[in-house]
């Protein structure tokens, strides 16, 4: 009795194994049907520990739920960001190398530099996760009480007034480039390596002025260590906090939008697969609980939504870059 | 604050806190002793874990994954001459010396103690000082990070060969290969030659495994260099006459480390290297320094962990990270509803005091895990010679691939290790290069911040605004001469 129950179960899983074996094979033949069929490796052109590693971490842990694989964070740092974007680049366009990389690193960096690759014929979107939203701030002390208290300082005295931010090119000097465009006023950039370091030498004194996401503020706001002049966007994020839309600081300024990509030319059926995948993660409970406790948000774009932002970026970063460099 | 004290002692009396901060100890230490694994890594992977435990577990997790890994990194510096990272390489000079003598158990003990004694110290240090600590990390700024890393230079130009002329074309070397790549504040590209691979500068793990393991396989391999001695012997363990004979000096690097994790920016390297330098300064047998002294292997790895109590400072009271372990450790504690700043000691000062408890304890737990561990680390250079061997160079290449998987790092590795066999034919030290290499960046980023801040005034910014750094430029050069005729009137080789 036992050993014909054995034997039928063993009978079964041996067919079911050819029956898997036969598909792995057809597949592989095929292209894409059963992607994915192995590991998928995700590329974070950033070092270890900051957001995107630490968002890519609560991802990998949840997304195979629903692409029956695992995802595997493959740090490659460098070069700004090119050494990672250029290996995925260079990747086959099977849906088993994405890139998970933010707009400046996506978009500007091609008007500053010669890149070994090309964004916007290389890559197509797969999803936007969540994006983090700027703010302008000073110390509790800082004579500057509003926003325009401090664009009339800069217009009084340009360049006298110290900005820190968290590195050239990056997510909290392209805003102030183009705040600084918007508003016609001229601020003496002063580069940290981090936003952490750029907010210390705000509270140190180094610095009048920087720019901070809500996460790391929140404390500090709270204890009346610093004050928010101005948020990103045009919906309000402190009640009495004007938005950059308020002070005269129009368009797609101060998100830094994290966003994955995938190599051009990726099979429309694996694109479908890992948008679904992606549309299920942002509903997974355990998801939204671990990105909660991160303090970050979720606001999921597909692709073809996401590409037509990248456009625009594209479009304001150029005349950006080519306004700021012809000075 | 003496009640949240008592109560935060109580909350860290949990079984579990204890086993699982042993087993991030334990596991640390695993991934620190693999050459090309880092710290930050494990911990960023073991992250997500963290989420799922109590505050008083998760976050002694991760700092066990932490303190683990940074002692991981020194075996493979004393056992076969492979620092994994800039804070080894001190470590690294007189351990390795000692393992080829047959000494390689006192050296990973010795390691072991000063290291928990300089951690143990600083975390204490931090508990009680955390108020006044803060107060100190708000006055340094770029200028003064300018000037204490080109005073960390001077000083180890001065003290490491027995030539300085040598040392400081070596460091100039350094400092040289340190500007390959996209320039840090201007993003021009520096003496890439086009090469793409070059862009983002040269690569430090190549750089560390190419000069400092390379030549010494190298030697065991074409000269048959004590093969058997190596193979026979792995010692005894330290003694308490030898611990204790070290006492000052680990005491010394202990001050010393805790005064340079208080300055944001400068972290374990300088530590271990001005604990190294002032140990070496202060003894009467500066010569057997590099040769095979605990004393070295205390003054470093004294120095390099006693940093690291000051620097969880900012992230407690301000909520800033420093760096990027500091940064996990930040979304460990905001993922547990502990939101770091200037109110946590006011709204969690209990879990705060339970969670540097535990620290203090994990040091202790260390010192047993480490202890029973180190036999069996010991054992590894007993294997036969022509079975390690083959094992280094997979250890060699592999560590240095696996960093960021770039084929590119392999050719770096080789051509460092032959630049590393040239340096030691014609009695060039390494050390001062590595050392240019690992502080020229940092320095040159704080000299262009200085540079930006002045705004087209950097004199007048400096007489005005920095006196302190300005001062401690202008004595920059005094220092390194006193120095210099110190071990000058020293007789060396």
């Amino acid at each position: 009795m036992f050993i014909n129950t054995f034997k039928r179960a063993a009978t079964t899983a041996a067919a079911a194994g050819v029956a898997v074996a036969l598909s792995l094979g057809m597949a592989t033949a095929e292209g894409g049907d059963n992607y994915p069929e192995k590991p998928i490796t995700m590329v974070i052109p950033l070092g270890a520990g900051g957001s995107h590693d630490l968002n890519a971490r609560v991802i990998t842990s949840i997304i195979p739920t629903y692409l029956n694989q695992a995802m595997i964070v493959r740090l490659t740092p460098g070069a700004g960001g090119q050494k990672g974007t250029q290996e995925v680049a260079n990747s086959p366009a099977d849906g088993y190398t994405l890139l998970f990389t933010h707009n400046y690193i996506d978009m500007l960096q091609q008007h500053v530099e010669n890149l070994p690759y090309d964004p916007n014929e290389d890559f197509i979107p797969i999803a936007r996760i969540n994006y983090a939203q700027i703010g302008v701030v000073v110390p509790a002390d800082s004579p500057y009480q509003t926003f325009e208290d401090l664009v009339a300082a800069a217009k009084a005295d340009p360049n006298s007034i110290r900005m820190s931010h968290s590195g050239n090119w990056g997510a909290l000097f392209v805003p102030a480039a183009q705040i600084m465009k918007a508003r016609d006023i001229s601020l003496n950039l002063v580069p940290y390596k981090g936003g952490g370091p750029a907010l210390q030498a705000l509270l140190n004194g180094d610095a009048d002025v920087t720019m901070g996401f809500p996460s790391t503020l929140g404390p500090l706001i709270d204890s009346g260590k610093v004050r928010v002049l101005a948020t990103a966007g045009a919906e309000r994020m402190f009640d009495d906090v004007p938005t950059f839309a308020e002070v005269g600081v129009e368009g797609d300024v101060g998100f830094m939008h994290r966003i994955v990509l995938a190599p051009a030319g990726t099979p429309d059926d694996v694109v479908a697969k890992l948008t679904e995948a992606f549309a299920n993660l942002v509903e997974d409970k355990t998801f939204t609980r671990m990105m909660g406790r991160l303090n970050e948000t979720i606001d999921l774009m597909d692709g073809p939504e996401y590409q037509k932002l990248r456009e625009q970026q594209n479009v304001a970063y150029k005349e950006l870059v080519k306004q700021l460099t012809s000075q | 604050m003496f009640e949240q004290f008592i109560t935060g002692f109580g909350m860290a009396m949990r079984l579990d806190t204890f086993l699982l901060m042993g087993a991030g100890l334990f596991g640390g230490m695993l991934v620190g002793a693999l050459p090309g694994f880092t710290t930050l890594m494990a911990m960023a992977i073991l992250l997500p874990i963290s989420f799922f435990l109590d505050p008083v577990v998760g976050i002694p997790f991760l700092l066990g994954v932490y303190k683990g890994g940074i002692f991981g990194g020194s075996i493979p510096a004393i056992l076969i001459s492979m620092p994994g990272t800039g804070a080894a390489v001190a470590t690294s000079r007189d351990g390795y010396q000692l393992t080829k003598q047959g000494k390689s158990r006192k050296a990973l003990d010795m390691a072991l103690f000063s290291s928990v004694f300089g951690d143990t110290a600083s975390d204490i240090f931090t508990i009680f000082m955390i108020f006044p600590i803060a107060f100190l990390v708000m006055q340094f700024g770029p200028p003064e990070l300018f000037a204490v890393l080109l005073l960390s230079l001077v000083i180890i130009a001065a003290t490491s060969g027995s030539s300085p002329v040598k040392s400081l074309i070596m460091m100039a070397v350094g400092l040289w290969l340190s500007f390959i790549g996209t320039d840090p504040m201007g993003g021009v590209e520096r003496f890439t030659f086009g090469l793409f691979d070059l862009k983002s500068g040269i690569p430090l793990l190549p750089m560390l495994i190419g000069v400092f393991a390379i030549p010494e396989i190298a030697g065991v391999v074409i000269r048959n260099e004590k093969a058997q001695k190596l193979a026979t012997l792995m010692g005894e363990r330290l003694t308490r006459m030898e611990f204790f004979g070290s006492f000052r000096t680990i005491c010394r690097s202990t001050v010393i480390g805790t005064g340079i994790g208080i300055v944001p920016g400068l972290g374990q390297v300088v530590a271990a290297m001005m604990g190294y330098a002032a140990a070496k300064n202060a003894s009467d047998h500066p010569e057997t320094f590099g040769e095979g002294d605990l004393e070295g292997v205390a003054a470093a790895e004294a120095a390099n962990n006693a940093v690291n109590g000051p620097t969880m400072v900012p992230l407690l009271t301000l909520g800033i990270p420093g760096d990027n372990v500091t940064a996990i450790l930040l979304g460990a504690f905001v993922a547990q509803g502990l939101r770091p700043g200037p109110q946590l000691f006011e709204e969690q000062g209990a879990t705060v005091f339970a969670i540097l408890i535990a620290m203090v304890f994990a040091n202790l737990m260390f010192l047993v895990i480490g202890y029973l561990s180190i036999p069996f680390f010991s054992r590894l250079v007993m294997i036969k010679t022509s079975i390690l061997i083959p094992v280094v160079i997979m250890f060699a290449f592999a560590g240095a691939y696996v960093f960021r998987s770039d084929t590119f790092d392999l050719l770096m590795l080789v051509g460092f290790g032959i630049f590393g066999l040239l340096a030691k034919a014609g009695k060039f030290d390494v050390m001062p290069m590595v050392m240019g290499f690992i502080l020229g960046p940092p320095m040159e980023y704080a000299f262009g911040q200085t540079i930006a801040m002045g705004n087209g005034d950097s004199i007048g910014f400096l007489f005005n605004e920095r006196l302190f750094a300005l001062g401690l430029l202008a004595a920059t050069p005094v220092i390194g001469f006193i120095l210099w005729r110190r071990m000058q009137t020293v007789p060396s080789d």
